[in-house]
């Protein structure tokens, strides 16, 4: 088992499939709580601002910087019998962990200054978060951060496909100020395979199936905090 | 409780039964290439988005109830009183006997009285409980719910469930002109221009079946409105900036030359109508109400275009799919026609494809106004 790589199943197995259609409910409810954030809400109402958009950038700093952390933390607490898993996540983490520099250049190209966004400290929805990514991520064997990844992922693959030409739209900036918005829209064919191939693979039992769906929840509930803080910043 | 009332509870089992259906659809088809012909081309230049938009709805042929001197052939009664008065022909239940009078429309030929009244009187049915639902495509769902709870609970033996839609009235040349022409318009404004056409449909519901019928299984609906903003709509203005609505303004007149009266939908938010359209099918699989297995015929007031991609591979990884074979529509012949497309659909699918006995069939309507999507299933049963 541990020599071989996660693929696409033909078909998940009826647990599997329970813990996908969950797993996509967590989404849909994670986009409603989205839908209720002032920052989001503006985006949709398009009365979004540049200002705006520096604010969401200083904010989401300190958790994309920490974000390296969590998944190189989540690969190497998986085990020598989950070896083909530590793989996909190890993969996952290179790919990631130089991404906040894009985001830095980002808040430049939108007129911000390069020493604040780097002196940002987390508000407390990312501190949340960045809490609770780590504390799951040094379980042994931590199959329940599937659910993360799911919700991070699929916000990732939002950012891109839905929140950057709006920006652009509404903010005047051009796209060399939404790279990092963009750059998460990688979510092709074969990371959904690899998605299905990690549900196969972690959802055998009940219990890992809630436990992938618990973290979805909590992480995508975090996830709007730390988004929520932003005004709450403004209002103090 | 009573040991007379614990035997009325068991010994009655409320039901619903749709025993008969009609459809009206006002004037021949009329063809993508004619529909300009007749809403009118805005300062008489035609369309640049017109075929982008047909191509991504798909339609081929609909039905208008103005001709090209946007003259109103039929009224927005008529055609609901045609459809009822083909759903009734068909049934030998007496019209006057109808205990229930349950319509929707997304706007009636007057803004007051409700539709219901007006329909009541063109069918000239006595004494029946009415109800018209107020919203857009959803509201025929709310109609047939209602009708269904009449009936269950004891108060009806019959409801007449009549939904009808007149929008080519909304699209005329003219009024676009008077809200600002070309320059006023974009998208958002000519998106349902080439999307929303005219028809009527009716179903008569009763307690107990009666020849081949369809049992109403359950009928649910979920609102998103708490989360998301409105998306399709009448009654703001063009500029975003203005908050007031068009009663808000001194005259009409200044109402619609702001284009508060133009339908409008936000185009960016539609991507959430098929994601809440999945949403509501995964709790009532969730609930265990659905089983997607069990589904023998989907009648969707949308496209099967619009669940392709990334949403189709995970419907089917997480079992939630209905092949395509299952599906049916006549979206594409008959035109998107609102709140009463559902009806009509029906109409359509029990003539042509005369389902067996046992055979279930789920109905989907999902609203983009706020977000409401409705759920219906049937199974054919026979007396």
């Amino acid at each position: 088992m541990a020599a071989n790589e996660i693929t696409r199943p033909a078909a998940l197995t009826e647990l599997g499939q329970a813990t996908l259609r969950q797993l996509m409910r967590e989404w849909f409810n994670f986009e409603r709580l989205l839908g209720g954030v002032p920052i989001i809400r503006r985006l949709d109402l398009a009365t979004f601002t540049r200002s705006d958009y520096q604010r969401l950038l200083l904010n989401l700093r300190p958790q994309v910087v920490e974000g390296s952390r969590w998944i190189s933390r989540c690969a190497s607490s998986f085990d020598r019998d989950h070896a083909d898993i530590r793989s996909v996540i190890l993969r996952h983490a290179h790919d990631e962990h130089r991404d906040y520099e894009v985001l830095e250049q980002d808040f430049v190209a939108v007129g911000g200054d390069l020493a604040t966004i780097r002196s940002q400290a987390r508000n407390p929805g990312s501190e949340a978060l960045h809490a609770f990514l780590m504390f799951k991520a040094g379980e042994p064997n931590p199959g329940g951060m599937l659910g993360a990844m799911w919700i991070i992922e699929g916000l990732g693959e939002k950012m891109a496909s839905s929140w950057a030409s709006r920006i652009e739209e509404l903010t005047g900036c051009g796209s060399s100020a939404t790279r990092f918005l963009r750059y998460h829209g990688g979510n092709d064919d074969s990371h959904m395979d690899k998605l299905y191939g990690l549900i196969d693979r972690i959802c055998t039992s009940d219990r890992a199936c809630a436990d992938v769906v618990t973290t979805a929840r909590v992480v995508a509930r975090l996830y709007a905090w730390q988004l929520e803080e932003i005004d709450s910043e403004l209002a103090a | 409780m009573s040991a007379a009332f614990a035997g009325r509870e068991t010994k009655f089992v409320m039901n619903a039964y749709i025993t008969s259906t009609g459809a009206f659809l006002p004037g021949p088809p009329v063809s993508n290439e004619e529909m300009e012909d007749i809403l009118g081309c805005v300062e008489g230049k035609p369309s640049r988005l017109k075929s982008r938009i047909l191509k991504a709805n798909g339609i081929q042929t609909r039905h208008y109830a103005i001709d090209r001197d946007h003259r109103t052939l039929y009224s927005n009664l008529d055609m609901a009183v045609a459809a009822a008065r083909k759903c009734l022909d068909e049934s030998p239940l007496p019209a006057r006997s109808i205990g229930m009078l349950s319509c929707a429309t997304t706007q009636g030929d007057m803004v007051i009285p409700g539709f219901g009244s007006m329909v009541q009187a063109g069918l000239g049915i006595p004494g029946v409980e009415l109800l018209t639902a107020h919203g857009i495509c959803s509201s025929s769902a709310m109609a047939v719910k209602a009708a269904v709870n009449a009936l269950r609970s004891g108060e009806h033996r019959s409801a007449l469930v009549v939904v009808s839609e007149l929008a080519s009235r909304l699209f005329k040349s003219t009024r676009y002109e008077a809200a600002g022409g070309q320059a006023a318009m974009d998208f958002n404004s000519e998106f349902l221009r080439w999307m929303l056409s005219d028809g009527a449909g009716a179903w008569l519901i009763e307690n107990v079946p009666r020849g081949r019928c369809l049992q109403v299984d359950w009928i649910r609906s979920f609102s998103h409105a708490d989360a998301f903003p409105v998306c399709m709509s009448i009654g703001t203005p063009t500029n975003r900036e203005d908050e007031r609505t068009w009663q808000d303004y001194p005259t009409y007149a200044e109402a619609e030359a702001a284009g508060a009266l133009l339908i409008r939908q936000d185009v960016r938010l539609l991507e959430h109508i098929v994601k809440l359209g999945v949403d509501g099918a995964l709790r009532l699989i969730e609930e265990g109400t659905l089983v997607v297995d069990d589904i023998d015929h989907f009648l969707c007031h949308y496209s099967s275009h619009h669940f392709r991609g990334k949403i189709a591979d995970m419907l089917e990884m997480c079992g939630a799919s209905i092949p395509q074979e299952k599906w049916f529509t006549n979206l594409y012949t008959r035109g998107n026609t609102g709140a009463a497309s559902i009806l009509i659909m029906l109409d359509e699918f029990l003539r042509e494809v005369r389902p067996r006995v046992g055979a279930r069939i789920l109905c989907m309507v999902p609203e983009s106004g706020r977000f409401n999507t409705a759920y219906m299933q049937f199974t054919v049963t026979e007396d």
